[in-house]
């Protein structure tokens, strides 16, 4: 059995120094309409931005449901969080607090609040039902500024089309972990089991949210992220191509079956990875990219 | 020269003006390609194409004759189906370049990704860089050279072609040996790497098939068979047929193989009754009365197929079946006024000259696909699974896959055939939708595509369907027949033929598209009664398969698999299949369909209605408390009778 698996794109941008011709958030925009036809449902975005203050932490809470907000601010005050900024976008209430405690007891207790859809000091998670100008359109994605960021299109065959299950997955309970994957983990349970058997908790049973948190604890640990994606192409089975972010960089792994795509650009000012090289190309209009395939079972990291 | 530039013009519409360049003898530049998907696909003519820049999937798929340069990168399955002409990658090709080959040449300046030239049966691919994992894989035919290093299990499976080296071999594939290039060899590529100005000094090693599995180790003892109307009976344990089954088991020590369905009792139309009123039987000539024509296969503004009845007849190929028996089946949808389907295997000219209307099949193996045809069909068929066996590909015993079926399925003569479970370029939902978009892209928009689908998860796969957007589906249930398979998976795999509508009807309407894409149901269907109680329970139409080919002489011995059919239609023995009479069994077919109509449209009318699509559920009642919690229908055993089918409440 199975954890709940999507069909779908992916794609991911990581800027080696300030690009002036691409601005993260546009870029992605791009990349993703691009590849929108492997899931026109919904869309997503894990951007590392330029100037969050303190803490970011998006609900999804509908504008009118004043009964969640209410109960956020609540959460928030009992933990010591003092808001600086928050406001209504689309489907979700953000807020940016000044916090230093610990993250995981405080995003568990933030969780039970409202839904939420990503904690981070650089790292915003903007993820709605429709397709990727829809989501620049009521986000204004495409004019957000910062470092690095992937994302993610999704072909949903649940009855009902939900913000929540749309993609990147945060790694719930740790900041500023954030996975974009296609594929499918068939050793789901036995994995989340193990996790869960030292204290983790999972929000979805969707197997990309297992990744993240599987990669976030080893990072927790000290593990280097190289480290921790070459422990999971041994760890995961099933197929699977995943982008990674963090903090200071994004990476990749790919199973060894290469049943599902990835291709990528390198050059001195940015790496750019996607499912197809149609998204790749968005960024670089008309030109003939030289592109590489990551080969079967191997993983890299970007970082700063 | 016509020059089309893709940053002003979609993909569909550059095909369609490429295809105007060269049927005006044009050759044909791209701008701006930008790696989108499906350039050139379905192109007929010896024009040359330049792409500028990078191309994405199946570029010059299913093509015939072209001459394609691609400046920059291919993505999946460059040259797809390819059948004559060139198609030159200046950069990369990513995963099965060369898929299922069936001439021409593919010629790759950089790396190859995974799985190049799998199920290929002819021409050449040539990668100057690196080549991936599980090169020809699957391949049937044809040639393949890899300049640089390959990567594991190359030629995995491979049952004829050879796959030529010049670096390191990681490893061999299952079946597949090293042998010593022959200086003819040599010779030829070196004058395949001249005519492309490809230098190369290095030495070749040469893959080739071992040939340890073309044919099952030992052959089953010929017994007297069982009829399935033997086979099918319940009651003791130790019956005939196990007995039988364990002492064949004891001498070759495997799955055994046989063809028909399923032969146990599952709940099944008969386990439903309709709630007819017999004061509503009037005298005449119901099919005058009750409207029984539709279309299917519309939904997204291709040319619809007409049916003057909701009935099909079900996809069985030509291989499995004689070409007499496809003709006569032909011939007998033609006279009904309904369509028949190719299966898998290709499409026989007899067969597309008798049929009025035919769909088009095309199965993980690509076996006789081609863009021709592809043309010709009146709709085409993606072939996910089938009910007899659901997740398994098909299988064509050695003594069925003579010169004239191997010739058009391109594959090698006189090898037990096991198709691929899985097709090359689709391996989840994402991939189907740019496969399907593939199909739609090389005729036009203008055939309706379904998709057959065997009952294994269909909640789950209905939905992934429709968000793919196929025309229509083709639902098949645990009962339905096979020309072969395991006997075990005939038995025992896959959801009966109601539970699998059933799943399927609560699948769409959980994603609130119920009614939205036809649904058409085979797998038990016997005849108008079952195909009544499976329209008001939400089918759009349904399918016959078995039921045709009794009705054309079939004796249901049940030995489709050996090849020696008495009566001339599971076979390819030209000595048996004289003794199929086409003229007289088409007839027989054509006679069996119109009984079929009669009783769909006099029940229909006694049930009160003047066109099939009336009927409903409130039509319905379950027999048994199976079929009640299976179909969600009111249990209620006073309709139980003598034949159930047609017993009305007894009062």
């Amino acid at each position: 059995m199975e954890g709940s698996t999507d069909m779908c794109g992916i794609a991911g941008v990581f800027f080696k120094k300030p690009d002036a011709n691409h601005v993260l958030g546009r870029t992605l925009v791009d990349m993703l309409d691009g590849c929108q036809h492997r899931g026109p449902d919904s869309t997503g975005f894990a951007l590392y931005e330029d100037d969050i203050q303190g803490l970011r932490l998006r609900f999804l809470v509908e504008a009118s449901d004043e009964a969640a907000v209410k109960r956020i601010r609540q959460a928030l005050s009992d933990h010591g969080a003092a808001i600086t900024r928050e406001s209504c976008e689309g489907a979700t209430f953000v807020v940016d607090v000044s916090y230093s405690g610990e993250i995981r007891p405080f995003a568990y207790a933030m969780e039970h609040a409202a839904k939420l859809v990503s904690i981070g000091s650089h790292l915003d998670i903007i993820k709605d039902v429709g397709s990727s100008h829809h989501l620049d359109d009521v986000y204004h994605i495409g004019g957000i500024n910062g470092t690095h960021g992937i994302g993610h299109v999704r072909l949903a065959t649940e009855s009902d089309v939900k913000p929540e299950s749309a993609h990147p997955f945060w790694a719930t309970g740790f900041s500023d972990v954030a996975i974009v994957h296609n594929g499918q983990i068939t050793n789901y349970w036995k994995m989340r089991r193990r996790l869960e058997a030292r204290g983790f908790e999972f929000r979805t049973d969707n197997d990309s949210e297992l990744i993240a948190v599987y990669i976030a604890d080893k990072l927790s640990q000290g593990v280097k992220l190289e480290d921790a994606l070459a422990e999971s192409v041994d760890d995961l089975d099933g197929t699977f191509s995943f982008l990674i972010s963090t903090k200071d960089g994004i990476g990749f792994a790919k199973d060894r079956l290469a049943a599902k795509p990835m291709v990528m650009y390198e050059d001195d000012g940015l790496v750019a990875i996607a499912s197809e090289e149609v998204s790749l190309n968005r960024l670089f209009p008309g030109r003939a990219l030289s592109t590489t395939e990551p080969a079967p079972g191997t993983f890299r990291t970007w970082s700063r | 020269m016509v020059t089309i530039d893709l940053s002003t013009v979609s993909v569909r519409d550059g095909n369609e003006a490429m295809r105007a360049a060269a049927e005006r003898g044009e050759d044909i530049e791209i701008l701006n390609p930008d790696a989108r998907h499906h350039i050139g696909v379905g192109l007929v003519a010896p024009v040359k194409v330049k792409i500028k820049g990078s191309a994405g999937y199946f570029c010059a798929g299913l093509s015939h004759g072209a001459h394609f340069e691609v400046e920059s990168n291919v993505g999946w399955g460059a040259g797809d189906s390819m059948y004559a002409g060139s198609l030159v990658v200046g950069g990369n090709a990513s995963a099965i370049p060369g898929v299922a080959l069936r001439g021409g040449e593919v010629v790759v300046k950089g790396n190859i990704g995974s799985r190049a030239g799998q199920v290929m049966k002819a021409g050449t691919l040539l990668a100057c860089g690196n080549a991936s994992f599980l090169a020809g894989y699957l391949m049937y035919g044809g040639r393949m050279i890899i300049l640089g290093n390959s990567g594991i299990r190359v030629g995995e499976d491979m049952s004829s072609g050879a796959i030529f080296v010049g670096g390191k071999v990681e490893s061999l594939g299952s079946d597949a040996k090293q042998v010593e290039p022959t200086a003819e060899d040599l010779a030829e590529i070196d004058a395949f790497l001249k005519k492309y100005g490809i230098e190369f000094s290095g030495t070749f090693k040469k893959i080739v098939n071992a040939g340890t599995k073309l044919r099952y180790g030992a052959a089953e003892p010929v017994a007297r068979p069982l009829p399935h109307t033997v086979f099918s009976e319940g009651g003791i344990y130790w019956n005939t047929k196990t007995v039988d089954d364990i002492r064949t088991k004891s001498k070759i020590g495997r799955y055994r193989i046989r063809g028909y369905g399923t032969a146990k009792p599952v709940p099944h139309f008969s386990d439903i009754a309709l709630k007819l009123d017999p004061a509503r039987i009037v005298a005449g000539d119901p099919t005058k009365s009750v409207n029984l024509a539709m279309k299917l296969g519309g939904r997204f503004g291709a040319k619809p197929l007409s049916l003057s009845m909701p009935v099909l007849i079900a996809p069985m190929s030509y291989g499995a079946l004689s070409k007499s028996t496809k003709i006569a089946l032909a011939r007998a949808s033609k006279l009904s006024g309904i369509v028949e389907n190719t299966g898998e295997g290709g499409m026989l000219p007899e067969q597309r000259a008798e049929a009025a209307q035919l769909i088009f099949q095309c199965l993980s193996g690509r076996l006789g696909w081609n863009i021709h045809d592809m043309l010709k069909a009146d709709a085409l068929e993606i072939y996910i699974s089938q009910g007899a066996k659901p997740g398994l590909g098909g299988q064509l015993m050695a003594k069925k896959v003579t010169k004239e079926l191997a010739a058009i399925r391109g594959i090698p003569e006189g090898i037990d055939l096991r198709s691929p479970s899985r097709h090359p370029d689709i391996l989840g939902a994402d991939d189907l939708v740019i496969k399907i978009e593939e199909l739609r892209e090389a005729t036009s928009y203008t055939k309706p595509i379904s998709m057959k689908m065997g009952a294994g998860r269909v909640r789950d796969d209905i939905k992934i369907a429709y968000k793919d957007g196929f025309d229509f589906v083709q639902l098949d249930g645990l009962q339905g027949s096979t020309g072969a398979a395991s006997a075990e998976v005939i038995e025992n795999v896959g959801i009966p033929t109601m539970a699998a509508l059933a799943e399927a009807l609560e699948g769409l309407s959980e994603i609130d598209c119920k009614g939205d894409m036809p649904i058409v149901l085979m797998g038990g269907i016997k005849d108008g009664v079952d195909a009544v109680k499976a329209l008001a329970l939400g089918a759009s139409a349904v399918a016959m398969g078995t039921a045709a080919l009794i009705a054309g002489g079939c004796i249901s011995c049940m030995q489709c698999h050996v090849g020696n059919c008495v009566v001339g239609i599971a076979t390819q023995d030209p000595e048996h299949e004289k003794r199929y009479k086409i003229d007289r069994q088409a007839e027989a077919i054509h006679r069996y369909l119109e009984a079929v109509r009669w009783q769909i449209a006099s029940l229909t009318q006694a049930l009160g209605h003047s066109d099939f699509r009336q009927l409903t559920r409130d039509d319905l009642v379950a027999l048994t408390p199976e079929a009640a919690e299976i179909t969600g229908l009111p249990y209620d055993p006073s309709y139980r009778g003598l034949d159930a089918g047609f017993k009305t409440k007894v009062a």
